[in-house]
């Protein structure tokens, strides 16, 4: 009973929500307080239903309801509760409902901000976000009932994929979908401004902080989905190029530069049409990213829970979601009025563009990379994949640009140029950076792109320190007063530092995860010592061991260092019987300057062990430098919001 | 500067990149795809002679009782159940190879021997990834997924 009472709250919001779009169709015109009224209340009772609807799902995990088809599938009794849980995303129905809880969570939010957006826009935004939530709840309906019954009653669930089975991917989904329908607000704000014509510095400053939400949220999450891929899989990588992961990046690629663009807009209001294409733009790669992975269209080594007929459904939702409102940018984007002053070469807002320009390039070798395989394989039925090679080729050369600049942008002004000063401040960098890369060809013996790679991360980490320290010299901080140095940091965005530090710290850890990585294949029996230089790894034991619910095989390994012992490794092969799959847990010893990283292969006590050793200079610090670049956006959100209550408080 | 000499030079600016990007991207494609070929496919277009330096992935069912293992050098055969190729790889294989399983192998061919860089099996053990499920089908010996 409980669970039909979970459907009929998504079927009452369907049709409440198809009333509300027909309320503000009605009254588009319209911007009085009891129209927005309407809206917003209905806005809450849409995310408060489906916010039940949600528990109830939840709910039946947790007590294993087996008669739900979903629960049967993808849960068992003997799973701990934290994954009974998680499981209710990890399958497409259950994933779909997550998707539209945050979609109605944030539309929830974005109603209650009517004293901050203005009357014209507010309820053009809300009916936006109400379409989206409308061909979402109709997919779910219509071909993915998360509350459908089974048949006949199982004893027990299938359980749930054991490599899903992990607390990295329990939060990685969440994260994922805050940061893609977190990117809907935006869309919603980039249509309602073609709607009411309404556009201002103001319709900018209320949108940035929602895509820097789901930015930051959209960059914890690809990187949670990479460690998880890291450690889970033990394949000792933590990028693929997999048209998965392609998928998650592509919208995060626009959103970073939709971040710049639309500060670009504030300050200086140019650039209107761009920003609202990217709006729409970096929504529509979203609904591309969930089209991709919940179709299986495309052969992808870790896409999980799709299903090809659904993927048609997706299809139809990106066409009219990208479609309609590309239709009304062509006819209505020539008519805003932008400030027409002087657009100077050495200034910020040029170097932000040029940047703009050159990540949404590589999104679109990105784009292409993914979709020429399927094209190809349409037009001439030839199956290709397209592996890290092409992105090495054409997306890399097309990053360093970014990277540069990304170091040079922070010294410039807004609007004026001036070149002295800066000149200095550059000249300094290149002295460092040239220094630094040949540090690097001193001490390691290392191809040219390690140095280039190396180099590009120094440049950016010296120009963000260079920045940092000259504005701390421009304002007079007293450094030891605390009083002055919180107002410091109120008054100026520090997440802009903390961000950009964060992409230095994640080049550092690409350049050594990828040029300085050792790995090998041995064949080692019990008693036996593999020597890495200095180190040793003496191969102790292997012991069958039982799991809550699943049986491990676990190797010891004890690995020393100049003759002391550092620390016990203990690699496992674990086989669930419930869901009859075998999987590799990695043993992974993480400092620092890098991982050490033993995978048990197969084997038994005459031939002795498969194993497979990595070391991975620097890798942590590719996680660390993707979680500086989210606390970034959040210190800045943080900051924009006091600065903001400053200012009223002032006047 | 006027400012219809700098729009020009934005124009261009914004060309030269596209343009290099376009180039970049041709490049690319040319030398990094990875063609995919069934065992049959291998047969018809280079007998039993294959020897090929571009990497390619070839994609089939785990022959039964072909796999062998020595030295850490794994030997099997896969197949499209109308002709087999020897597979060598001495890397740990994915957990989900076993015997029957459809599989992809990446890697080149020397002496007619496809030497693998990497053995890919989804995570899911009733995958069958779907270029080895299309070769399949056409060639008449698996009907497609049971429903």
């Amino acid at each position: 009973m409980i669970p039909e009472i979970g459907h009929i709250l998504l079927i009452i919001t369907f049709v409440a929500s198809i009333l509300q779009v027909v309320f503000w169709c009605y009254n588009i015109k319209k911007s009085d307080q009891i129209t927005i009224d309407v809206l917003q209340k209905s806005t809450f009772i849409n995310f408060i239903f489906i916010l039940f609807s949600f528990g109830i799902l939840v709910y039946s995990f947790i007590i294993s309801d087996f008669s739900l088809v979903i629960v049967s599938d993808n849960s068992h009794t003997l799973k701990p509760l934290i994954y009974k849980i998680s499981g209710t995303w990890g399958n497409h129905e259950g994933s779909l409902m997550l998707w539209i809880l945050i979609l109605s969570f944030f539309t929830f939010l974005v109603s209650r901000k009517k004293n901050n957006i203005s009357p014209k826009l507010l309820p053009s935004i809300i009916g936006i976000q109400t379409i989206i939530l409308c061909l979402f709840l109709s997919f779910i309906l219509f071909t993915s009932n998360p509350f459908e019954r089974v048949d006949t009653l199982p004893i027990d669930g299938n359980g749930l994929n054991p490599l899903l089975q992990d607390p990295g991917l329990a939060l990685h989904p969440p994260l994922l979908y805050f940061g893609y329908v977190g990117l809907s607000v935006s869309f919603s704000f980039a249509v309602a401004a073609l709607i009411t014509g309404e556009i201002n510095k103001e319709w900018a400053r209320q949108m940035r902080p929602w895509i820097t939400i789901a930015w930051s949220a959209l960059t914890i999450g690809i990187a949670l989905g990479s460690w998880w891929a890291y450690y889970e899989l033990g394949w000792g990588g933590w990028w693929f190029w997999d048209p998965v992961e392609n998928a998650s990046f592509m919208p995060w690629l626009i959103a970073t530069a939709l971040l710049h663009s639309v500060r670009i807009l504030e300050v200086r209001f140019i650039l209107i049409n761009w920003t609202i294409l990217l709006s729409i733009l970096a929504f529509s790669f979203s609904l591309l990213g969930t089209f991709i992975v919940r179709s299986g269209l495309l052969t992808s080594v870790h896409a999980f829970a799709s299903d090809p007929s659904r993927g048609l459904f997706i299809l139809i939702i990106l066409a009219i979601a990208t479609g309609g409102p590309l239709i009304l940018y062509a006819t209505k984007s020539s008519s805003f009025q932008e400030n027409k002053t002087q657009f100077n070469i050495f200034s910020k807002e040029s170097a932000l563009l040029i940047n703009n320009l050159f990540l949404t390039t590589a999104a679109s070798t990105v784009l292409i990379g993914t979709l020429y395989p399927l094209f190809l394989d349409a037009f001439n039925g030839n199956k290709i994949s397209i592996g890290p090679a092409y992105y090495n080729a054409t997306f890399a050369p097309i990053m360093a640009p970014v990277i540069l600049l990304m170091a040079m942008a922070p010294f410039l002004s807004w609007g004026i140029k001036k070149p002295k000063q800066i000149s200095k401040k550059i000249f300094f960098l290149t002295t460092i950076t040239l220094l630094g890369g040949m540090g690097l060809f001193i001490i390691e013996e290392s191809s040219l792109f390690s140095i280039i790679c190396g180099s590009l991360a120094i440049w950016l980490f010296t120009g963000v320190i260079v920045d940092f320290t000259s504005q701390i010299k421009n304002a007079n901080v007293n450094l030891s007063s605390f009083k002055t140095l919180l107002l410091f940091f109120s008054k100026n965005n520090i997440g802009i530092h903390i961000a950009h530090m964060g992409v230095a710290v994640f080049l550092a850890g690409v350049t050594g995860e990828q040029f300085y990585k050792t790995e090998f294949n041995i064949k080692k029996n019990i008693g036996d010592v593999i020597s890495i230089g200095n180190k040793s790894l003496i191969f102790n034991k292997v012991e069958t061991l039982a799991g809550p619910n699943y049986k491990s095989e676990t190797a010891t390994f004890t690995l020393l260092k100049n003759g002391t012992i550092i620390s016990v490794l203990k690699p496992e092969k674990r086989f669930y019987p419930i869901e009859k799959s075998q999987t590799t847990e990695a043993a992974i010893l993480s400092d620092f300057w890098g991982d050490t990283y033993l995978v048990l292969g197969d084997g038994n006590k005459e031939t002795g062990w498969s194993i497979r050793v990595y070391f991975n200079p620097l890798i942590s610090w590719i996680w660390g430098g993707a979680g500086l670049m989210s606390l970034g956006g959040l210190v800045s959100i943080l900051q924009s919001r006091t600065a903001r209550r400053q200012v009223k408080s002032t006047s | 500067m006027n400012p219809k000499y700098r729009r020009l030079l934005i124009i261009i600016f914004i060309i030269m990149t596209l343009g290099l990007a376009t180039k970049l991207i041709l490049m690319a494609l040319e030398e990094n795809i990875i063609y995919f070929f069934t065992p049959n496919e291998i047969k018809m277009k280079y007998g039993n002679k294959a020897n090929i330096q571009n990497t390619i992935r070839v994609g089939g069912l785990v022959l039964e009782n072909s796999v062998i293992e020595k030295d850490g050098i794994t030997k099997f055969n896969i197949t499209d159940r109308s002709h087999k190729i020897e597979v060598l790889f001495d890397g740990l294989l994915p957990d989900l190879f076993r015997e029957g399983q459809g599989i992809v192998v990446e890697g080149i061919f020397q002496n007619n021997k496809l030497i693998a860089s990497q053995v890919l099996a989804k995570h899911d053990e009733n995958y069958m990834p779907p270029e080895v499920a299309d070769a399949l089908i056409k060639n008449g010996v698996w009907q497609g997924e049971k429903k």
